[in-house]
């Protein structure tokens, strides 16, 4: 694997809990690693809404997701391409 | 105009809604009212106060605001016990309150210096105080706080940049000056100036101001099988629940989870155009001018600052008194206004044909406790209340675009776009400084799409405003005929 998916719930629970600026931060990333990210957004993720954000990183699944976690996520998994 | 950040604090307080909604919407409340800060406030969840003993009492706090009382006035009380108060709330007296537990009590000294200085051999910061109140100590210059007029000349003057001017973010955020400490040091709320436009709770880092809210009273009447309830839908309502949710998903998930109509103020708005309209010609056939009276903030303002322009202020009431009258007349419905607005809650407190006003955010809270994901949801209803001039009142300038498109480009408009572009308006206006027919005032910067309770970027907002008022059938408001 080349690129590292990236992607993040956008339904109601995750929405209220601030996945549009996990959104608006992913892109920004982004920008910066070009192509190396691949950016998607789902509907529900397993319904683990009591944890909202829900984010799913290469496949594996995070909860309770700020920013800071996620893009020191993101970092790691990116130094190891 | 920036998108509110969901921060912790904005997380809290959004869990400690959803739980509330969720148990009153279940009929549990009575029995789980106590258990909601020990579920939200885990023993070894995150902590940003000093323990979880602190953290769960100021949980409480918001509870009790969250149930329409002022934690202030009710400290010796549970909000078990002001649960059983139902009907007895005093959210109409104050609608921002200050949670005194969960202030941080900022420090108040408001210039200080840092370890930049050089202890220069100029040191203008001792030459220009004009009250002597900088000595060198330890080879440092020191400010004697007991002297200190707060001039801020020594900051000006230093070479190094080494004095730091420390305001409060509430008292920074307010621009009517209407924040102040009391002896604790404790965030203030002189009331007399307050014109509950809301950016201080949006500023305070520590969460320490909130505003009351109708969440629980709503849900109670949701689950009342004898009342009826009507939700207007606020013209900023576009894309808040998410880009991609159609204004009329909103309206079917509406209904499903319990509110039996849905309507857009934008047909109050495109009423109150007309009216505003008429009376403006009037004004301008008098020689005189008019202040818009939409914002119940803007209206604040010049009665409270400006009470000389009082009589200036357009005597049409606001697009969400307009359509809950129009509800009342029509139907035996409860009305609940849904906006991004803090300021609402208080104008409803004037009019009996408002029930309720609830935020975007409240009332997404309350979707997520009816275990609604309108990202899943597909069925539509027809949204047609609304002119596109109706929808525009979302924005700054959406307005005074109204009045023009009404009465002629002819008109002289002016738009204050945020409290302290309409404070320097109102200053010019009572100084004469400036001739105007029209005067757009909007408290919050964007206008309503900026509102301290908004949940999507303004600027985003606006673009979909936008797309939605080009899908209205009628361009004009007196096109409507719903509007008769």
């Amino acid at each position: 694997m080349n690129k590292v998916k990236v992607e993040i719930c956008i339904g109601t629970p995750c929405y209220l809990m601030g996945a549009r600026e996990l959104i608006d931060e992913m892109q920004k990333l982004k920008k910066i690693y070009e192509d190396k990210i691949e950016l998607k957004s789902l509907h529900c993720i397993e319904e683990r809404c009591e944890k909202a954000p829900i984010v799913k990183v290469n496949g594996q699944i995070y909860e309770e997701v700020t920013y800071d976690k996620l893009q020191k996520v993101v970092k790691d998994k990116l130094s190891k391409l | 105009m920036a998108a509110n950040t969901v921060s912790e604090i904005v997380k809290i307080k959004r869990k400690i809604y959803i739980e509330l909604a969720k148990q009153v919407l279940n009929n549990k409340i009575n029995e789980r009212i106590d258990k909601i800060p020990y579920k939200i406030a885990k023993e070894d969840g995150d902590r940003y106060r000093c323990c979880v003993h602190k953290e769960r009492a100021i949980i409480g706090e918001r509870i009790k605001l969250a149930l329409g009382f002022d934690p202030q006035l009710h400290k010796d009380e549970t909000p078990a016990d002001l649960l059983k108060k139902e009907g007895e709330e005093d959210c109409c007296d104050n609608i921002v309150n200050v949670i005194e537990l969960a202030c941080d009590s900022c420090p108040i000294d408001k210039y200080t210096v840092t370890d930049s200085c050089r202890n220069c051999v100029a040191h203008k910061c001792v030459n220009v105080c004009p009250v002597d109140a900088i000595v060198t100590i330890q080879n440092k210059a020191f400010i004697d706080q007991k002297k200190c007029i707060e001039c801020g000349r020594c900051r000006q003057v230093c070479p190094y940049g080494a004095i730091h001017e420390n305001v409060r973010p509430c008292v920074r955020a307010c621009s009517v000056d209407a924040l102040t400490s009391n002896s604790e040091r404790k965030a203030k709320i002189d009331y007399s100036k307050c014109v509950d436009c809301g950016s201080c709770i949006q500023a305070c880092p520590f969460g320490a101001i909130s505003d009351s809210t109708d969440l629980v009273n709503v849900c109670r009447t949701i689950i009342d099988k004898d009342k009826k309830l009507t939700a207007m839908l606020a013209p900023s309502f576009v894309g808040q629940f998410g880009a991609k949710i159609q204004p009329e998903v909103i309206k079917s998930a509406l209904k499903e989870i319990g509110f039996n109509d849905v309507i857009e103020v934008g047909l109050g708005a495109d009423m109150v155009a007309l009216e505003e309209g008429e009376e403006l010609n009037e004004k301008i056939s008098e020689g005189d001018f008019l202040l818009s009276s939409c914002c119940p903030s803007f209206k604040k303002t010049v009665n409270k600052h400006f009470p000389i322009l009082n009589q200036k202020v357009s005597k049409t009431v606001s697009p969400m008194v307009k359509i809950a009258e129009r509800i009342k007349e029509t139907s035996d419905h409860e009305t609940v206004f849904i906006g991004p607005c803090v300021s609402k809650k208080a104008e409803s407190c004037n009019y009996s044909t408002v029930d309720y006003v609830l935020t975007f955010e409240e009332l997404l809270c309350i979707i997520v406790a009816s275990n609604m994901n309108l990202a899943n949801y597909e069925q539509k209803e027809k949204m047609n209340d609304s002119s596109a001039h109706g929808r525009q009142f979302a924005y700054s300038g959406g307005l005074s675009a109204v009045m023009l498109d009404l009465l002629g480009e002819h008109i002289n408009v002016v738009k204050g776009n945020g409290l302290d572009q309409c404070m320097e308006l109102l200053k010019k206006i009572m100084k004469d400084e400036i001739e105007i027919d029209f005067m757009e005032g909007m408290a919050c910067q964007g206008g309503c799409t900026g509102g301290p309770a908004n949940l999507n970027k303004p600027q985003v907002t606006k673009k979909l405003v936008e797309i939605f008022a080009k899908k209205s059938e009628h361009k004009k408001a007196d096109q409507n005929e719903k509007t008769a």
